[in-house]
């Protein structure tokens, strides 16, 4: 109801505002404002360094609360870890017992069941995977964890889901609350988990119900608000009663949206073994990982965190197998439920019979695995021994020529040594020279919007990221919010500013950001250009698509250590790690959106005399714009998710705020830089959102 | 793996039976609760594992029953201060962290004792470096190979290889104090640091950093040798007027850290023989770093690892548990 309100005030606003054109005038006060605050206030220590007499002590607060919260409470979290480590190791001893034949027999059948041949394949093929290179006992271990939490996290998912449909006013503060609690690190809610419910396997268990819950609410309330008002209506005239209506009618018809939500949450789950294993975890596959990587041992950690996207990709495909059977569309049927308990059922039996007979079969003998652990570690060495000098340069340019006029500027990255020549007043007399007749040059062409990028980027690059100062921000970046997206959003965003200024992060919320925009750009650039490739080639795009699938699933630890050997700690390690993860989505959305381009556009762009050049810019390109879009906004997202990741090899952003409050056990510190980390990547995603929908209008 | 647990278990459970039997002597008054189980702390790094699964199995041969949970370096005390962990073997009095002081403060934990484990910290580099930069060990001679180790990050001065943050920020402060020509890059983690000095070895590139020991790395890669920093006396980290820089703290080493044995207030009275024999109980680094590279480096068993050296060792602990059980 507010919303509408504020946006009916808003709308009439916006329309006056775009008559008197006065975006335009904005801007050009904003950047004089900004020339002035940078030249004349340079010698300002209190323009640069955000005053601490205005700092509040949040984190202090927070603990305050949290503190009292947990002596309040504690009992009865105490007691909800108690009751839940009875079925975790229930479930845990019985898996252990099964003969591996047995297990895997039994997963390839449901998988069969679910769709077919070539997914029992594929599940039998991985599980093999993992029997034979010696981890099933730690992968069995870390499936029992995400067993238990899978219908934990669905019912509760399923019931908070409900709830938003049916209560608006619940739905506005659920919305909220997923957003934050998808894009604040995990990393930095361990340290009230553990305050409130102790130590100990049950622990991991719990942060991965709470991280995995989300994409169920989510799924719920949309398969919910989908059901068509027909279908509903039907359902009353039969003569339901609500209850029946809701349960008989409502649920059945969402049903497959909810169980793209299992989906999602049992990947999500998967996606916090390793986390889970750094508070509690025990014997499982992400304290190996975890194991292996301390001792900076590159191929045993990567063939322990390959079982992590084998289990991955077996309960992905599984899961969607089962929610794809309820299209009308999908040939494979599966047998009748009485025929698949009798076929369980004598699966089980023979599985298990072979398996008391044969050792093997049941317990994997330490002499057949095959563990090619040390022969990795061999490559990576030889790669270091012989190009380490080419690898050394090669991370040299990228950071005297993007990394540091990024973060330092030019006017603190150029010296002779490293660019050939000193910045002298005339090299910077002729550089904004350029930049004005640039401007100039746009302006008559009434570019205006690029008019104000030129100099925008072309400062960014001269002071760099952490040397323009705060007040800068606070009124360059509320009014992109306002040109983008209107009141809202530059609310939001001023707000995020105010509270990392506030908060006395800062300087390392620069950093982070710094990090994440250089990493984003070139995920842009590169991601997009793999994208338009696999659109082009059914080959590179089934080449692709695993690599992509590898990537996001793999603990995104292990790539460090062989980045770490090859490029020392720093960010330019940080930056590769980032990129690693962040370009999925831009690969995916691009390729996706060129592919998706009605062939009667391209046809008739064909027949009107279009080059193939013109095709491709003019037709396919715009239309897959709003898709591509779409990509950068996730890379955004997946590249300041890694920014925690990123501090495990020294960056000194957020993420290692983050890590310095859980050594400290400081609740309110560890929150405040996790609520940062939110908060800047909600104003991104934000203002990416509000232009694309006001693109798409 | 598994069946190699259970052979290991039934072992475990013979030798125990074994015990078991002289332990029925013992009133399971001053065994204390033997039905609740001892949570012993597990953290990050080997070195700890192969203290706490011996003393895990010492307590198992008195009749009690062990659990190892997983708990952070740091946050352990907090779960000790709360007895929901009730002991962790090999806390390093140079990485306590914030917490450590104040719930000893508070009465919430206590130390049993050190560990006997002779531990060092200080900075580190690969020998070949001698060549390179003549002088070492000596501090002095870091400075005049500064240039060798200038990267783009630390221009222009040397890069040394810090703690990752969370462990303090020690180095700086000294280098700042000698007056070094380096400037102090956080490693992030542990993993990170070995993979560094690792590589620097196999590329034969040179590397200051800040370390410890016992660690296995040092069993696995080429020669690697300690800078001499002026010894580290009482004061000089914390008054300006000691060593040679009269206006800085921290012109001198580290201090040399010992190994402790720390429990939840609470453990003695529960446990009272279990807390004779972990008072008891001491640990040499020439063991536990043999321990570290059969399980490190040679991929072996924990359990069986730490299993055999209790058996061949036995005329070490058997006086540990007597006098534990005739407490």
């Amino acid at each position: 109801m507010a919303e509408q309100i504020l946006t009916r005030l808003i709308r009439p606003n916006k329309v006056v505002l775009a008559e008197k054109n006065i975006l335009p005038i904005l801007w050009g006060g904003v950047l004089f404002f900004s020339a002035l605050v940078m030249i004349l206030g340079s010698d300002l220590k209190l323009l640069f360094e955000f005053p601490e007499s205005l700092q509040v002590p949040i984190a202090g607060f927070l603990d305050w609360i949290m503190f009292g919260f947990v002596d309040l409470f504690k009992w009865f979290f105490r007691f909800i870890s108690r009751v839940l480590e009875w079925p975790m190791r229930a479930v845990q001893g019985f898996l252990e017992w099964l003969p591996w034949l047995t297990f895997a027999s039994l997963a390839t059948f449901i998988a069969w069941q679910g769709g077919g041949g070539r997914t029992g394949i594929l599940t039998l093929a991985l599980l093999l995977y993992i029997v034979i290179v010696g981890y099933w006992y730690e992968g069995i271990n870390t499936l029992s964890l995400v067993i238990i939490c899978i219908p934990l996290a669905v019912l509760l998912g399923f019931s908070l889901g409900v709830w938003g449909h049916k209560s608006p006013k619940a739905n506005v503060a659920i919305q909220t609350t997923l957003d934050f609690m998808q894009t604040i690190p995990a990393f930095a809610y361990l340290i009230p988990i553990l305050l409130l419910f102790g130590f100990g396997p049950v622990v991991g268990l719990i942060a991965s119900v709470i991280f995995a819950t989300p994409p169920m609410v989510r799924n719920t309330i949309l398969g919910l608000n989908r059901v068509p008002p027909e279908i509903r209506e039907s359902g009353t005239m039969s003569g339901c009663t609500p209850r029946q209506r809701f349960w008989w009618v409502e649920v059945p018809t969402a049903f497959p949206q909810m169980l793209i939500g299992v989906n999602q949450t049992t990947m999500a789950a998967l996606g916090m073994v390793i986390i889970a294993a750094i508070i509690g975890g025990f014997e499982d596959i992400g304290w190996e990982v975890l194991g292996r990587l301390r001792k900076a041992q590159f191929g045993q950690s990567i063939l322990a965190g390959m079982v992590i996207v084998c289990l991955a990709i077996i309960l992905d495909r599984i899961t969607l197998s089962y929610a794809k059977r309820q299209l009308p569309t999908e040939s494979h049927t599966g047998l009748r439920l009485k025929q698949f308990m009798i076929g369980f059922i004598g699966i089980a039996a023979i599985s298990y019979i072979l398996a008391i007979f044969i050792e093997p079969l049941r317990i994997w003998p330490k002499a057949l695995e095959f563990y090619p652990a040390d022969a990795m570690n061999t490559l990576v060495f030889n790669i270091i021994a012989n190009f380490g000098d080419f690898l050394e340069t090669s991370k040299n340019q990228m950071q005297y020529f993007v990394l540091l006029p990024v973060k330092l500027g030019f006017t603190r990255s150029i010296f002779p040594i490293t660019w050939g020549f000193a910045l002298t007043p005339t090299i910077i007399g002729i550089y904004w020279f350029i930049i004005f007749m640039g401007a100039a040059i746009a302006l008559y062409f009434r570019h205006w919007q690029i008019a104000v990028a030129i100099p925008l980027i072309a400062s960014i690059l001269y002071f760099g990221i952490t040397g323009i100062s705060w007040v800068v921000y606070l009124a360059v970046l509320p009014l992109l919010a306002f040109s983008l997206g209107g009141s809202r959003v530059t609310l939001f965003v001023a707000g995020s500013l105010i509270f990392l200024m506030v908060s006395g992060i800062w300087v390392p919320a620069l950093v982070s950001i710094y990090l994440c925009s250089v990493a984003v750009a070139i995920c842009i650039v590169l991601g997009g250009l793999m994208g338009i490739w696999a659109s082009t080639s059914e080959r590179v795009s089934a080449i692709i698509r695993p690599i992509n699938d590898t990537l996001q699933t793999l603990p995104q630890f292990v790539l460090l250590i062989p980045a770490v050997m090859f490029f020392r700690v720093g960010d330019f390690t940080a930056l590769l790690a980032i990129i690693a993860y962040a370009i999925v989505p831009m690969i995916r959305y691009t390729e996706q959106g060129l592919r998706t381009v009605s062939p009667t556009a391209i046809e008739a762009g064909i027949t009107s005399g279009c080059t193939p050049a013109q095709i491709f810019w003019q037709i396919k390109l715009k239309l897959a714009l709003p898709q591509i879009l779409v990509g950068i906004n996730q890379t955004t997202l997946f590249g300041l998710n890694m920014l925690v990741i990123a501090a495990l090899v020294g960056t000194t952003g957020l993420g290692q705020q983050i890590y310095l409050a859980l050594s400290k056990v400081d609740a309110g510190g560890g929150i405040v830089a996790g609520l940062g980390m939110a908060l800047i990547a909600m104003s991104a995603d934000r203002m990416m959102r509000a232009y694309i929908s006001r693109r798409s209008n | 793996m598994i069946s190699r647990k259970i052979s290991n278990l039934i072992l475990s459970f013979l030798i125990a039976g074994g015990f078991l039997l002289s332990a029925l002597q013992v009133s399971s008054e001053e065994l204390g609760d033997v039905d609740a189980p001892i949570k012993l702390a597990i953290n990050e790094w080997t070195g700890q594992h192969i203290s706490t699964h011996i003393a895990g199995q010492l307590l198992e041969k008195l009749g009690y029953s062990v659990e190892y949970v997983n708990a952070g370096n740091y946050p352990q005390f907090q779960a000790l201060a709360d007895g929901d962990i009730h002991a962790t073997m090999e806390g390093w009095t140079n990485n306590l962290g914030d917490i450590y002081p104040v719930k000893k403060a508070e009465g919430t934990i206590v130390d049993i004792g050190p560990l006997g484990l002779n531990a060092g910290e200080g900075w580190v580099y690969l020998k070949f470096m001698e060549d390179m930069c003549p002088g070492l060990p000596a501090w002095e001679a870091m400075n005049d190979c500064a240039e060798n180790l200038v990267t783009p990050e630390t221009l222009p001065m040397g890069r040394f290889l810090a703690y990752p943050a969370d462990w303090g920020n020690r180095s700086e402060m000294i280098i700042a104090a000698l007056g070094l020509n380096y400037k102090a890059v956080p490693g992030g983690t542990e993993g990170a640091m070995v993979a560094e000095i690792k590589a620097a070895d196999a590329a034969q590139k040179p590397i200051f950093m800040m370390f410890w020991q016992p660690h296995y790395v040092f069993a696995e890669i080429g020669e690697v040798a300690w800078v001499d920093l002026p010894a580290y006396e009482e004061g000089c980290d914390t008054d300006p007027a000691w060593g040679m820089n009269p206006d800085a703290t921290h012109d001198c080493g580290v201090f040399k850290p010992e190994t402790m044995k720390i429990a939840w207030s609470g453990f003695q009275e529960k446990w009272p023989a279990a807390w004779d024999l972990l008072s008891s109980y001491q640990l040499d680094n020439s063991s536990q770093e043999a321990m570290m590279y059969e399980i490190d480096v040679e991929g072996a068993d924990i359990v069986e690892v730490t299993g055999t050296w209790l058996e061949d060792n036995e005329d070490r602990w058997s006086s540990w548990v007597s006098s534990a059980m005739g407490s």
